[in-house]
């Protein structure tokens, strides 16, 4: 077996759309959970979905700004 | 009394066959050597072709190569090699050489060993070719020189090869840049024809036999010296390899003296400062990207990339010409795609190949760190260089890192662009750990929204509502 390259997982090319992609999901997302805050009172709230909408925002927001220094130049 | 002549007799005995056999030299003589020397560039290049023979009853296994002392100290490779195979089959191998020790070396000379593939029997001969590089051996005279003025430099050699055998017949050859030669001893018989001096055929030469030469010629290469120079290899799993090289850059050949005039220097750019040097190139791998060329005040915009299949090539302008004894700092950095240079060895380690030694062409570097920077969680490094080196390994820190990445450094003093073979580093990595800076992203945003859920949870009102 002769020694095989390494590439990235995911093509370099596909940083900077996939950055623009997740961020505005995220961003979405986080629209919706501050929406969601905002207009349910304290007593009908349920903690389970603001935690997930939170997840999921914390999701697309991380891989997006991973995505934004990798596409920047920033390698980490 | 003849019991003391008895015993002066037995003294003599051990004496004459200890020294006989302590000196193994005598068991090899040298039929015939060339030395080619090429002082064309400010690197001293010397091809050197002997037939050796053994004439001793044993068997020999090494050939010993002897240098003056100011040669050894300033050699960057030495390499030897000899032909195998006829005619057109005929190929190359290289043979290990060994820096030892001779009790009865005159002078303090240096000698290498050379280990031959097949023991030379009694009556055998071998054809041996060694390549050796001697830096910072041109002495320039006049050490000070003005702007209009050429370059001229020494170069002290010995007209007979300095070997610990006994030479049978023996020539050197001695080309200069140019036809412009002021003077040469002469140890008949020496002859000049243009650019090339001759010395020898010389006869029967006995073992360490010198006689000092000096050739007085002009020499008007750059004398482009690097005084330090740091390479920075980070690996990033993530697709790309950064490249980042710290240069202290200087002209070693004669001083400047007076004053620098700009005007001359750009009207007259054939008389004018003809030894100096405006522009260096560099010689990148292919698929560059990124590459930035700045020193500690900014950008410097006089660069210019050419990008082909084979190779890049980087033209940098310092920001002024530099002239004898001048210096210059810069930084230049580089992207590199990871699948170039990264490779994964059927035994399942990760192993970096890269290139050692300096980009620029013709340079000298006196003194070159390298350091790659491995992956964070990165593990057992290891590193493989086709030459001796000093190697430590340091800990550094960039972006999103928590315990740091293992860098392998890597030291080397006396680098010519023959150096410029590729090395590897070798270390075992689980890809996992490049989710680890996405995980503390995600988790740092993540730590946001609980902040926002609990104070939206409290009450902080006073009044009960």
């Amino acid at each position: 077996m002769a020694p095989k390259p390494i590439s990235s997982p995911v093509p370099v090319a596909w940083y900077p759309s996939l950055a623009v992609l997740m961020l505005s999901i995220g961003l979405l997302v986080t629209a919706s959970f501050f929406i969601y805050e905002a207009t349910s009172s304290r007593r009908n709230r349920s903690l389970s979905k603001e935690i997930v909408t939170g997840a999921m925002a914390s999701i697309f927001l991380g891989f997006g700004s991973l995505f934004l220094l990798l596409a920047t130049g920033v390698y980490v | 009394m003849d019991r003391r002549t008895l015993v002066l007799l037995f003294l003599l005995l051990v004496s004459s066959s200890l020294g006989s056999s302590s000196s193994s030299s005598p068991d090899i003589r040298v039929l015939s050597a060339e030395r080619r020397i090429d002082l064309t560039s400010s690197i001293v290049r010397v091809f050197l072709t002997l037939k050796v023979e053994n004439v001793g009853a044993s068997q020999a296994s090494d050939v010993l190569l002897a240098f003056p002392p100011t040669d050894a100290e300033h050699l960057a490779i030495l390499k030897a090699s000899t032909a195998e195979g006829k005619r057109k089959k005929k190929i190359y191998v290289p043979l290990s050489v060994n820096p030892t020790e001779l009790p009865d070396t005159p002078n303090g000379a240096h000698l290498f060993s050379i280990s031959l593939r097949n023991p030379l029997k009694t009556g055998e001969a071998a054809v041996l070719e060694v390549l050796y590089i001697i830096t910072h051996c041109l002495e320039p005279f006049p050490a000070e020189i003005s702007q209009s003025e050429t370059q001229f430099v020494y170069y002290h050699d010995s007209a007979m090869l300095l070997s610990p055998y006994h030479v049978m017949e023996q020539i050197t050859y001695i080309k200069t840049p140019s036809n412009k030669v002021e003077s040469y001893t002469r140890v008949d018989p020496t002859n000049r024809a243009g650019t090339e001096l001759r010395y020898g055929l010389y006869h029967d030469l006995p073992p360490f036999s010198y006689s000092p030469i000096i050739v007085h010629f002009e020499n008007n290469n750059p004398f482009a010296v690097v005084e330090e120079l740091v390479r920075e290899v980070e690996i990033s799993h993530w697709g790309n390899l950064q490249v980042r090289e710290y240069y202290k850059l200087k002209h070693a050949g004669a001083r400047h003296k007076g004053v620098f005039s700009r005007v001359e220097y750009q009207s007259r750019p054939s008389i004018s400062g003809v030894s100096s040097f405006k522009h260096l190139l560099a010689r990148l791998p292919p698929r560059v990207h990124s590459v930035y060329y700045r020193d500690e005040i900014g950008n410097i915009s006089s660069s210019h990339l050419r990008i082909g299949s084979q190779k890049s090539e980087l033209e940098i302008e310092p920001r002024y010409p530099l002239f004898g004894g001048w210096k210059a700092t810069f930084v230049i950095g580089y992207g590199l795609p990871l699948q170039d240079f990264l490779f994964k060895s059927p035994d399942g380690k990760h192993y970096l190949n890269f290139s050692f030694g300096c980009p620029l062409l013709e340079t000298v570097v006196d003194e070159l760190t390298i350091k790659v920077v491995l992956p964070e969680g990165s593990k057992n490094p290891s590193s493989a260089v086709p030459f001796p080196v000093n190697q430590q390994l340091e800990t550094t820190y960039a972006y999103l890192d928590v315990v740091g990445r293992t860098t392998m450094v890597l030291k080397k003093r006396n680098i010519v662009p023959e150096h410029n073979i590729p090395f590897q580093v070798y270390y075992d990595f689980n890809p996992i750990f490049m989710l680890a800076e996405p995980l503390m992203l995600v988790s740092a945003v993540f730590l946001f929204f609980v902040a926002c859920i609990a104070y939206l949870h409290i009450d902080l009102s006073i009044r009960k509502s």
